[in-house]
């Protein structure tokens, strides 16, 4: 095979087939897909079903924690899981910048298989462009999903008194994409939170009929979730200051970068709101999870207040959290 | 006593303090933030007014000097290296964000040096870094300039904007209306220029100021060590923040401005000219200034301008501008205090579209 995407491989031809047994079947390798016939076919059972799709365009492609490739099957589990859905096949199509590395692309698509393998997901459909050098910036991926839902999850309306918790660290996908993208050489432990979530909501199941909302916070953080859903609800959220949990070196990162890492975007998070009663058996409960060993319960909805969020500190001062207004720039004073 | 309770005794003992109205303006960007995510505005309100100062370099930008650095990268070959938060401010018709989704090639850059490395990898470009700042970055900026002469790295230059404190103080000050009755200092200027620097605050026009760091307990205690001498005749002037700041600042720092940079006046956004408030290459580095190798010159509009001034100065309201809400908004902002997001401005906006809670 070439060491590079051609315009060729995008054609339709033989060197589209070479890149679609050579890699795309190799790795993501199962009946459904590799029958190769237009469309995916596959049974349904009387049920619910999720159906979500998204665009992965992130740079760079290779980062700490993950890749593009792991992050477009992450994104759309995830936007299924956060449903109440049990994520079962994903699409997966890919536009790629002619000249592009052959190599890389390989390592992109074998990251996707194992995050399928890991999910207990497959893809069974999918498609190839490729683009003139310049028409995209190496290469975009789109995924779609579908599942199905579980134990009859449905958004609830949401109460003041009701709990909200969040199951890990915040802000350390977009703290880990700004280093790299802005070239900032410092050392600490930063990588992205990239990660399925199914497995977290997988072990809430019994406790659907006190989870409220579950949303996963990624582009403009949890800030700008936490006012989704206060818009939702009419409601107010007030958050207590020292409870959202933030690792220290992101927390310092974000402070020189002129950053906040409240409006950075997870990829591997979920924020849940739920029955007052049950915050705390629900926390115990994922805590069990090695990646909710620091979840938190940050707040609570409040009948004041309406359609704000804002955060408590010590001392009584109040921070009003808005949502993330157009590009966040790094300040410099 | 712990700390945390040192800040909940010194909030109580400044709450309970018989005040009204009492006005005190921070000139630090990083101070207006950090009072802002501490929420330390609101806690005191109305007891203590806090104004913010032109403190944010970016949000005082004039429109004269966003349109010439647009008016250079219409030229052909040119890179714009610049700090991230100047993308949004706007020119007489367009900001940087506008011109980038043109597809004109600007990069956000965290370190003017990082700017001279870009005009190193990229010979056949003119590689220009848009300097503003005050006293705190125009060392970095001016290192970046010597380096860039010494390495022959002729297609640098820098199209400054750069800004000193003192003038816009003594201007504010000298107003007979103010209303200021204490200043915060500019932490992070008083590093680079030493706490003296700021002591003709209340030598000169006897207003109590005090140079602080951007923690809580550090601000809190500036605002009781302010509100605590209401009632003296001759007012102190204090240093707190003696871990980073002494009382001459930094030497080095001080001596490449010198030797790159010479004062000149400078238009402040929505305060107009005020002399001797900027830095600009001096004529040993000439051929690193922009304004010379682009033949530019940098033309403020005698603009119908808002009353950002007066707000900063603590003698209008935001309400009192004709342009509030209307031509100027957060997305759209004509003033600095507009510009920056914890402007005075930009605050009325948000809280009046939200309700006070």
């Amino acid at each position: 095979m070439k060491e590079t995407i051609k315009l060729v491989h995008g054609d339709g031809g033989k060197y589209t087939n070479e890149l679609i047994q050579g890699i795309f079947y190799k790795y993501f390798n199962n009946s459904m897909l590799t029958t190769g016939i237009d469309a995916a076919i596959f049974p349904v059972t009387n049920c619910k079903m999720a159906f979500t799709t998204d665009s992965f365009v992130v740079k760079p492609l290779l980062f700490k924690g993950g890749d593009i490739g792991k992050l477009a099957v992450c994104g759309t589990i995830n936007d299924l899981s956060v449903s109440g859905a049990k994520p079962l096949y994903l699409s997966s199509s890919f536009i790629i910048e002619e000249g592009f590395s052959i190599k890389t692309l390989e390592l992109i698509v074998k990251s996707m298989a194992n995050q399928c393998m890991q999910s207990g997901v497959r893809i069974i459909t999918g498609d190839t462009k490729v683009v003139e050098k310049g028409s995209v910036d190496g290469i975009f991926i789109n995924t779609a999903g579908v599942g199905i839902i579980e134990n009859n999850f449905e958004i609830k309306p949401i109460e003041a008194g009701d709990k909200i918790i969040v199951s890990g660290n915040i802000g350390e996908h977009g703290t880990t994409i700004a280093l790299e993208r802005y070239n900032i050489k410092l050392k600490g432990n930063f990588k992205s939170d990239c990660d399925s979530v199914y497995e977290v909501i997988n072990i809430l199941k019994e406790y659907y009929p006190f989870i409220k909302i579950m949303k996963d916070p990624t582009r403009g953080g949890l800030a700008t979730v936490l006012n989704e859903i206060s818009n939702l609800s009419g409601l107010g959220a007030k958050l207590v200051e020292g409870s959202i949990p933030i690792e220290e070196d992101i927390a310092v990162v974000n402070e020189i970068l002129g950053l906040d890492p409240l409006y950075m975007a997870c990829e591997g998070r979920v924020v849940f709101v739920v029955k007052g009663e049950v915050a705390e058996e629900i926390l115990d409960k994922i805590h069990r999870l090695e990646q909710c060993r620091d979840a938190k319960i940050i707040g609570t909805f409040i009948e004041e207040s309406r359609g704000i969020v804002y955060m408590e500190n010590i001392f009584g001062g109040k921070r009003i959290l808005n949502m993330l207004e157009g590009e966040m720039l790094p300040r410099i004073c | 006593m712990s700390k945390e309770d040192l800040i909940i005794r010194l909030v109580n003992k400044i709450k309970s303090c018989k005040l009204q109205d009492f006005s005190i303006m921070e000139v630090c960007g990083t101070h207006t933030q950090s009072i802002s995510k501490l929420g330390i505005r609101e806690l005191f309100y109305p007891k203590i007014n806090l104004i913010s100062g032109p403190g944010c370099p970016v949000c005082v930008t004039s429109e004269g000097y966003i349109d010439v650095a647009i008016e250079i990268l219409n030229r052909k070959n040119v890179i714009i290296t610049t700090f991230g938060d100047l993308m949004k401010v706007k020119g007489s018709k367009e900001n940087l964000i506008e011109e980038r989704e043109k597809g004109k090639k600007i990069n956000i850059v965290y370190s003017p040096l990082d700017a001279v490395k870009i005009a190193e990898e990229n010979k056949d470009s003119q590689v220009v870094f848009l300097a503003v700042g005050f006293e705190t970055t125009a060392p970095l900026i001016g290192l970046a300039i010597k380096k860039a002469k010494e390495n022959n790295i002729n297609n640098f230059s820098v199209l400054s904007n750069l800004k000193v404190m003192k003038p816009v103080l003594h201007k504010i000050l000298k107003d007979e209306n103010h209303k200021i009755q204490g200043i915060i200092c500019p932490g992070h200027v008083a590093v680079i220029k030493g706490a003296e620097y700021f002591s003709f605050i209340t030598e000169e026009y006897n207003i109590p100021a005090v140079v602080t760091g951007f923690e809580s307990l550090d601000i809190i205690s500036a605002i009781y060590f302010l509100i605590k001498q209401k009632n003296v005749n001759k007012k102190q002037f204090k240093n707190l923040y003696k871990t980073c700041v002494t009382s001459k600042g930094n030497l080095f720092a001080n001596e490449i401005m010198k030797e790159v940079f010479l004062n000149n006046h400078c238009t402040w956004r929505g305060i107009g000219e005020i002399p001797n408030s900027g830095l600009y290459v001096n004529n040993k580095y000439q051929d690193f200034d922009a304004l010379k190798k682009f033949n530019l010159t940098i033309k403020e509009e005698s603009n119908d301008c808002c009353v950002c001034g007066e707000i900063i100065l603590g003698k209008k309201f935001p309400d009192n501008c004709k342009f509030f809400g209307r031509e100027c908004t957060p997305e759209a902002p004509v003033g600095p205090c507009m510009v920056s997001s914890e402007g005075t401005c930009s605050i009325y906006y948000k809280y009046r579209k939200v309700g006070k809670f």
